[in-house]
């Protein structure tokens, strides 16, 4: 039902107003600065050079790097929290013993200060006095260098991302399955259907929505990383792990190159946003299918 | 017992499976609790993992932490909390108004109009910076004010192209989490720097950061209150209507307290986002506003490798949410959460 009072507008515009003053008008802002030459140490006046700054990076390999290693880490680590986390999810639904504590204690690692949490996993990483140290010797390789290789520290970061965000798709693909119909999995145990052919004939394809949704939500979300990154390894070694934030946060932030940054913070939106509908465009078929 | 709990053996695998991961998951946790425990002698001579059995717990590093010996510990969590607890009320009340202006009412938007504003802020800013010369703070504000009133004005007339719904607003609220914060930060940075230069000082104030958090979560409140507000029953609307109670009162008098269970998780959703968020503290405060995620981070190249302070000051970061995700999921258990994780 709808109803029309003019009051409608005071409860509408004061979140419309403060999103179009500090969200939508700042990315206006630096759109008009990424076609303009313009630094702040040293000074130098502005000037319009029109679409030279995205040219200039779309040829910095340097651009094509960090592209790379965001999309590695984000794809690796969602892939990985959305195979345990359904795991999970299964696992909390079908009331394993003990599912209530589960479900709290499962949730903790999500509600952790991303900076807080690589600060403990650099403790626990640190190649001579960390406890995982302790059980790599243990199995006959000591001292790993999990922060100083460009493979390991990739893998460091990666394995971060899962702990932290696993949580989330557990929480949302719980939510999804304590929604499923019971009378489906009736009809299929008086079938004799067995469990695996029950997950991928009934469940995996009625949560298929919900699952895209949620891969879609933590693809988005962790190519934003730049904390755990910031701390864990600032990018090193060398810039193996750098990622697109943290590089816009290094152009703008040291080198106070502000139109340089402005195209980059651009080239990062339309990276995602391809990246967005490719993905869509792919799932949009199997969406279909199983309406 | 439903046809879809586990039977037999397979139970026990999957306890097996899930203690495995509740040990990685908690393993961290415990690791930086017993870390703040130890004196300096028992972190750098090796991994000990046991209080009194390994080694004398101490607390050494708390008392070091709370003398303010290791930056100013208290002015951060004061800002953090201030900063978090006010953006969160405010971010809420603001999101449940809308959310219920846009489960309840109709809107119309021209996608011209939105164009239009689009245009001519960009335009008017470029315009007056660079033809008028005037300074990009002052360039800025006029830009944004025209563009504004242009686009409201234009908005009453037929235009060509299509027309936006309710459905499109909540999508365009949403959006927003798809940009990269990065892209705002910067812009919102300098932005604050020029405002400073015109006497209203933004950087490094409590007005800045909480406005630049209010507008960040806002997305996400209207997406869950959305939701919540639509599944309330409408008779008791209704019957306030007939006898003529002003739509505010209805709003605040008996949807929002019929929507209490919705507002707790929102509210705590979000104050969980904003105590936790680093990129837009960095940019915008330096000293006086700054929070606990930039002193957490801070610790790591002042302290080297002393791990028992960094560790207790990590867990001043961590506590308050562990002890609300606790409550999170008192709530869920009790039902109380019952459609707003949805």
């Amino acid at each position: 039902m709808t109803r029309e009072d003019p009051v409608k507008h005071f409860f509408l515009w004061p979140a419309v107003l403060v999103v179009l003053a500090i969200a939508i008008f700042p990315l206006i802002f630096s759109l008009a600065n990424s076609f303009m030459s313009l630094r702040l140490v040293p000074p130098r006046p502005s000037k319009f050079v029109g679409f030279e700054n995205y040219i200039d990076l779309l040829g910095n390999e340097r651009f094509w790097q960090v592209v790379k290693t965001t999309s590695l880490i984000s794809f690796t680590s969602v892939a990985f929290q959305f195979v345990i986390g359904f795991a999970i999810a299964l696992a909390l639904v079908k009331k394993v013993r003990g599912a209530d504590f589960f479900r709290v204690s499962f949730l903790l690692p999500m509600l952790v200060a991303p900076v807080a949490v690589a600060l403990v996993a650099k403790q626990i990483l640190n190649p001579s006095m960390g406890p995982l140290n302790q059980v790599t010797t243990f199995f006959g390789f000591p001292n790993l260098p999990f922060l100083t290789d460009s493979t390991w520290a990739l893998g460091s970061l990666i394995a971060v991302e899962i702990w932290q965000w696993t949580p989330f798709v557990i929480l949302l693909l719980l939510a999804g399955l304590q929604g499923l119909p019971d009378d489906v999995y009736e009809a299929a145990e008086l079938e004799n259907a067995s469990p695996w052919r029950q997950f991928w004939g009934i469940t995996f394809p009625m949560m298929l929505p919900i699952s895209v949704a949620v891969i879609f939500i933590r693809i988005v979300e962790s190519f934003k990383i730049i904390d755990t990154v910031f701390v864990m390894t600032g990018g090193g070694p060398g810039i193996a792990t750098e990622t697109l934030s943290l590089f816009a946060y290094q152009e703008g932030f040291k080198k106070f190159n502000l139109g340089y940054t402005s195209a980059l913070s651009f080239l990062f939106l339309i990276v995602v946003l391809i990246i967005s509908l490719v993905y869509l465009a792919i799932l949009k078929p199997y969406l279909e299918r199983y309406k | 017992m439903s046809v879809r709990d586990l039977r037999g053996a397979k139970r026990h695998w999957v306890l097996f499976g899930c203690l495995i991961w509740l040990t990685f998951a908690l393993f961290p946790l415990y690791w930086v609790a017993i870390t703040s425990l130890k004196s300096p002698v028992d972190v750098v001579g090796g991994p000990t993992y046991l209080p009194f059995v390994d080694f004398q717990p101490t607390l050494k590093a708390w008392t070091e932490l709370f003398s303010g010996i290791r930056g100013e510990f208290f002015s951060n969590f004061w800002s953090s909390t201030i900063v978090a607890l006010s953006a969160s009320v405010i971010a809420t009340i603001i999101g449940s108004m809308a959310a219920y202006a846009l489960v309840r009412f109709t809107f119309r938007v021209r996608l011209m109009s939105g164009i239009t504003f689009f245009v001519v802020a960009m335009g008017g800013f470029l315009f007056g910076r660079e033809v008028l010369g005037i300074g990009p703070a002052t360039a800025s504000i006029i830009a944004f004010c025209i563009a504004l009133a242009l686009s409201i004005f234009i908005n009453r007339f037929k235009l060509p192209g299509p027309v936006l719904g309710n459905d499109d607003i909540v999508f365009w609220f949403v959006s927003q989490r798809l940009f990269p914060p990065i892209v705002v930060a910067f812009a919102l940075f300098l932005l604050y720097t020029e405002m400073g230069k015109l006497g209203f000082r933004m950087t490094d104030t409590y007005f800045g950061l909480t406005l630049a958090y209010v507008a960040f979560s806002l997305p996400i409140v209207i997406w869950l209150m959305r939701d919540f507000i639509a599944s309330l029953p409408l008779d008791v609307e209704e019957a306030a209507m007939v006898d003529n109670v002003p739509t505010w009162r209805i709003f605040f008098g008996i949807v929002l307290p019929m929507s209490k269970p919705g507002l707790i998780a929102t509210f705590v959703i979000t104050l969980a986002f904003v105590w936790n968020e680093f990129l837009f503290a960095l940019f915008l405060t330096n000293s006086k506003w700054q929070t606990l995620p930039i002193l957490v981070a801070g610790q790591n190249s002042q302290r080297g490798d002393e791990w028992w302070a960094i560790s207790a000051a990590a867990l001043v970061a961590i506590v308050p949410m562990v002890i609300i995700a606790g409550l999170l999921g008192r709530m869920m258990r009790s039902g109380l959460l019952m459609g707003a994780v949805k």
